[in-house]
């Protein structure tokens, strides 16, 4: 009994992850999709496929050869030393690895790097330089919107979205639309707080 | 959220500044300033653990022939090859070994989730992919899964523990016998999971015959000390960094076995080798807060005096390493009780070893004690609060010590004015708006004043600049913040200037991130090297902090450097010895001569739906009383993260474990429900003014661990409020009110 509660209960708390959801599916898979299909896991022969591909990261051509397994989480941190994005449950459960894909929202541990290629990603390192912050992230340092800091990129990334989306219109509203990244330390209403400044200072 | 929601609060009496956050500005651009993001030299390999499959039984056979044909994969390491590691011990024994039973240490299994192979590889995808083709074979005996199982074993804490001892102060069977109301309730809790968003990662490499690891921690001295022994290298040999931690909660004070079997891969491969657990083996891989049963039977004389106060509590725990909390004697200080009876017992069955998690004794003790407290002043025809304040004591009851400061009372006014329950009708039931019955709750949150030692290098230039450096740590809490102004405040230097270093076993030693002791012990420590530092500038003790600032602009050296330490009133000179040694030494709350505690108070209201059952928590308050208050903004968002930590505690989080087989069946972070950002409504803070002379340096209590305690009896009660219905198994979901 407990059990189906608990599921229904996931579906209505975390909409926004059927939004990621969505998000990746609408990427391109275009010309990969033969390499990818090209390999196949078999029991006794080698199963990793690399290819080559060219991201656009934080408004920076980046030609890499991956393999086809990798997520866009992974090759960030992995290949690329953007460890701004983290990973909290490779799941796409806690949004701790949110970035903008074509200035979407999207869960970069649920997005395959390949499905990236042809689009521009920005990640929390893109989002401004030090010299001149974003107004979301002034506004998370002025209103402590984070302890411990680790869900706070993800946080950052999917705020801007949510005022973007025009879903940051009341307080409960935002509070649905950032509701698909989890804060342990549970700075939420700072983490609203630090959303409605920046819309006003966005226009949003 | 009310409109005038303030995340940074003012200072009031006896509070510091509300300073920004030291790394604030490296939190919210991902600057590197995590464990697992630090950059290694060369290329790192990555491992995967492989955990086992069955809760209990031995491995019968390996065979790694298709795992090892996958391209990438470097290593393969099982208890066949593993050779021989150091021995640690657990913390009942001194150590910091999660368990007993070491990394690879044979094919037995003792629990689901036991690590029982390494594979690394070059690639993540690799590693992954060859521990889905590594084939294990058991021989599996039937596991026991939790309390009411075949095979569940029980022991007083006596028999593990000979130094333990059950309280028996006066006879609490005769008080109970005489009293004009009693209530006799047992009440559960649930394992939980403290599931930081950082997952457990460590990164190891070889410099030579020295070992660097980048491990998330909350004792990086302990971690140093644990990896030698492991490695069997000296300590000076190990340098452990965590400049940051991305949430502990207590799950990264243990040292677990992939820190082991991450420092032997690298070892062997001669390069950097990167292991993270996933979330789901976070579940198994570095403990919980173990599942309890608490009966309770507590009494009054006509008049709401308590008398009698009889409490047993029941842990489950681990078979080959029995941990356990305790704590009722802390429940025994909390009010006037004529007499008290405890007793305390382990459950044993086939799991992973339980470990602190925050508020560890306090949080299932206390929503026992604080539970029957609302109940027994229902039976009574007594307002709670009023109840509280009738019981209200000066001293533990237990030995006579006196409380060195003690606000409850002021607390449960504070909250009460905020939270208006005056308006309160206590008939249950007698609340609604629409089809949403309402109801009203309150409770005491508390958390013993505790300390370690600590030390703290200072160094002050003549050009205003200044420097720290102390082997503690920030797990979200600012102690990099708090340590800067202590040394500002005392030395008259604008905090901006100091630079602060922590979380790296090369500097100083600092205590364990445990507690709540690291603001009151860090502080103390900076307290001290500051006292040097005006003797060594030749000032005496009294001089002002401009005349401070002044001396440090004329001096002589271009710099002086101080090593700061501090040791707890009462605690001998070999505790400071032990932390250099990676020693765990506390000492504060319940003492023969005196009782440390913070106290608050939390009021809250609840909704529930008369037809579904749907359970809101519309706004909730809470009043803390601390001491001296470092920095009212972090301290806010302490109290902020607390109150809904106890939101989840008494509503959302369990983890849900299959009987059967011993296995969590929620092992992941959208099953295990925490609360979300759509959970939570108004959240209100009110910081009592406190002073407190005699606990430590600057009269700091520990705050970290105060809010989310009592919280699930606020809001248990508040559903009875609500619905007239008790619920004493938490956490109340729907189902349990339908």
């Amino acid at each position: 009994m407990s059990d189906d509660h608990d599921r229904f209960d996931n579906f209505s708390r975390r909409t926004l992850m059927k939004g990621g959801a969505a998000g990746a599916a609408m990427l391109p898979m275009g010309a990969r999709a033969q390499s990818m299909s090209a390999g196949g896991a078999s029991a006794t022969g080698p199963s990793v496929q690399r290819i080559e591909v060219s991201l656009d990261i934080n408004g920076q051509r980046r030609d890499l050869t991956i393999d086809t397994r990798s997520t866009l989480l992974d090759v960030l941190r992995h290949e690329l030393e953007l460890t701004g994005s983290k990973k909290g449950c490779d799941h796409g459960q806690c949004g701790a690895c949110t970035v903008h894909v074509d200035g979407q929202r999207t869960l970069s541990c649920l997005t395959l790097a390949a499905q990236a290629e042809g689009t521009k990603v920005v990640t929390i390192e893109g989002l401004s330089d030090e010299d001149n912050l974003h107004p979301m992230q002034r506004a998370f340092v002025e209103n402590d919107a984070f302890q411990c800091g680790y869900c706070t990129p993800g946080q950052i990334m999917s705020g801007v979205a949510c005022i973007t989306e025009g879903h940051a219109g009341s307080d409960a509203e935002i509070r649905e639309y950032m509701s698909g990244n989890l804060c342990r330390c549970a700075a939420y209403p700072n983490i609203v707080a630090a959303v409605k400044q920046a819309r006003t200072e966005m226009g949003g | 959220m009310a409109q005038d929601y303030t995340p940074v609060p003012a200072s009031k009496d006896n509070m510091g500044k509300p300073v920004a956050r030291y790394e604030a500005l490296q939190k919210v651009t991902g600057a590197k300033i995590y464990a697992e993001d630090l950059p290694v030299p060369g290329r790192p390999a990555y491992a995967w653990m492989v955990t086992s499959g069955i809760a209990k039984g031995r491995i019968t056979a390996i065979d790694d022939t298709e795992a090892r044909a996958i391209p990438g994969v470097q290593l393969i390491v099982t208890h066949e090859n593993v050779g021989q590691l150091g021995k640690l011990e657990t913390f009942a024994n001194g150590g910091l070994a999660i368990t007993e039973v070491g990394p690879l240490a044979g094919p037995e299994v003792h629990h689901d989730g036991q690590p029982v192979a390494l594979i690394v590889a070059d690639t993540f995808e690799a590693a992954r992919e060859a521990s889905y083709k590594l084939a294990i074979s058991y021989a599996e005996e039937s596991p026991t899964a939790t309390f009411g199982d075949a095979g569940a074993t029980e022991k007083a804490l006596g028999d593990i523990n000979p130094e333990y001892e059950p309280i028996r102060f006066n006879d609490a069977e005769a008080a109970l016998a005489n009293s004009a109301h009693t209530i006799d309730a047992e009440y559960r809790t649930p394992i939980q999971h403290h599931n930081p968003i950082e997952l457990f990662s460590t990164t190891a490499y070889w410099e030579g015959g020295r070992l660097v690891l980048h491990e998330p921690s909350q004792y990086v001295w302990g971690l140093k000390h644990s990896a030698a022994d492991l490695m069997q290298v000296d300590a000076d040999n190990v340098r452990v960094k965590s400049p940051f931690v991305g949430g502990a909660f207590g799950s990264k004070g243990a040292v677990t076995h992939r820190t082991a079997l991450a420092a032997l891969a690298a070892k062997r491969l001669g390069r950097p080798v990167k292991l993270v657990a996933m979330r789901d083996q976070g579940f198994t891989h570095s403990g919980h807060r173990q599942e309890t049963r608490q009966s309770v039977r507590l009494g009054c004389d006509a008049n709401g005096r308590l008398t009698g106060y009889d409490h047993r509590s029941w842990e489950f725990t681990a078979r080959t390493t029995p941990y356990y909390n305790g704590g009722l004697d802390k429940c025994a200080a909390m009010y006037a009780f004529d007499a008290v009876r405890t007793d305390e017992y382990v459950v044993q069955g086939d799991r992973n070893v339980p470990t602190f998690m925050r508020s560890p004794a306090e949080v299932p003790t206390i929503y026992a004690l604080e539970a029957a407290m609302n109940e027994l002043a229902a039976e009574a025809g007594i307002d709670p609060v009023e109840f509280r304040k009738i019981n209200d004591t000066r001293v533990n009851p237990v030995n006579g010590a006196p409380y060195t400061s003690r606000s409850l009372n002021q607390c449960l006014d504070a909250v009460a004015d905020s939270f208006g329950w005056t308006g309160r009708d206590p008939r249950p039931g007698s609340m609604r708006e629409g089809d949403w019955l309402i109801g009203w709750g309150c409770s005491m949150a508390m958390y013993p004043t505790q300390m370690g030692p600590s030390t703290a290098r200072l160094i002050v230039r003549r050009n205003g600049s200044a420097l720290i450096e102390v082997a503690a740590h920030d797990v979200g809490t600012g102690c990099y913040t708090i340590a800067a102004q202590a040394a500002g405040e005392r030395l008259g230097i604008d905090p901006q200037r100091i630079e602060v270093r922590m979380g790296d076993s090369r500097l100083p030693p600092g205590p364990i991130s445990g507690g709540s002791i690291s603001t009151a012990s860090v502080t103390s420590a900076v307290a001290n090297a500051c006292d040097r530092i005006v003797e060594e500038l030749g000032l005496s003790s009294d001089a002002s902090t401009d005349e401070r600032a002044a001396a440090m602009a004329g001096m002589s050296e271009p710099e002086i450097e101080v090593l700061g330490r501090w040791t707890p009133p009462g605690m001998g000179e070999d505790a400071l010895q032990a932390m250099y040694d990676g020693g765990v030494r506390i000492t504060g709350g319940n003492m023969d001569e005196r009782t440390m505690f913070a106290f608050g108070a939390e009021m809250v209201e609840v909704r529930v739906n008369e037809r579904t059952r749907e359970i809101r928590v519309p706004r909730i308050h809470g009043a803390f009383a601390a001491g001296h208050i470092m920095n009212p903004r972090t301290a806010h968002s302490q109290y902020l993260g607390g109150l809904i930590w106890g939101i989840g505690s008494a509503l959302h989080e369990a983890t849900e474990i299959d009987h059967k087989r011993a296995r969590y069946t929620n092992d992941n972070i959208a099953e295990y429900l925490i609360p979300v950002n759509a959970d939570i409504g108004e959240v209100n803070i009110v910081m009592v003014p406190e002073r407190d002379d005699e606990i430590n340096v600057l009269g700091v209590k520990g705050i970290g661990e105060l809010a989310n305690v009592g919280t699930p009896a606020a809001i248990t009660d508040a559903i009875w409020h609500a619905t007239g219905t008790r619920i004493r198994d938490l956490p109340v979901r729907l189902e349990k009110l339908l």
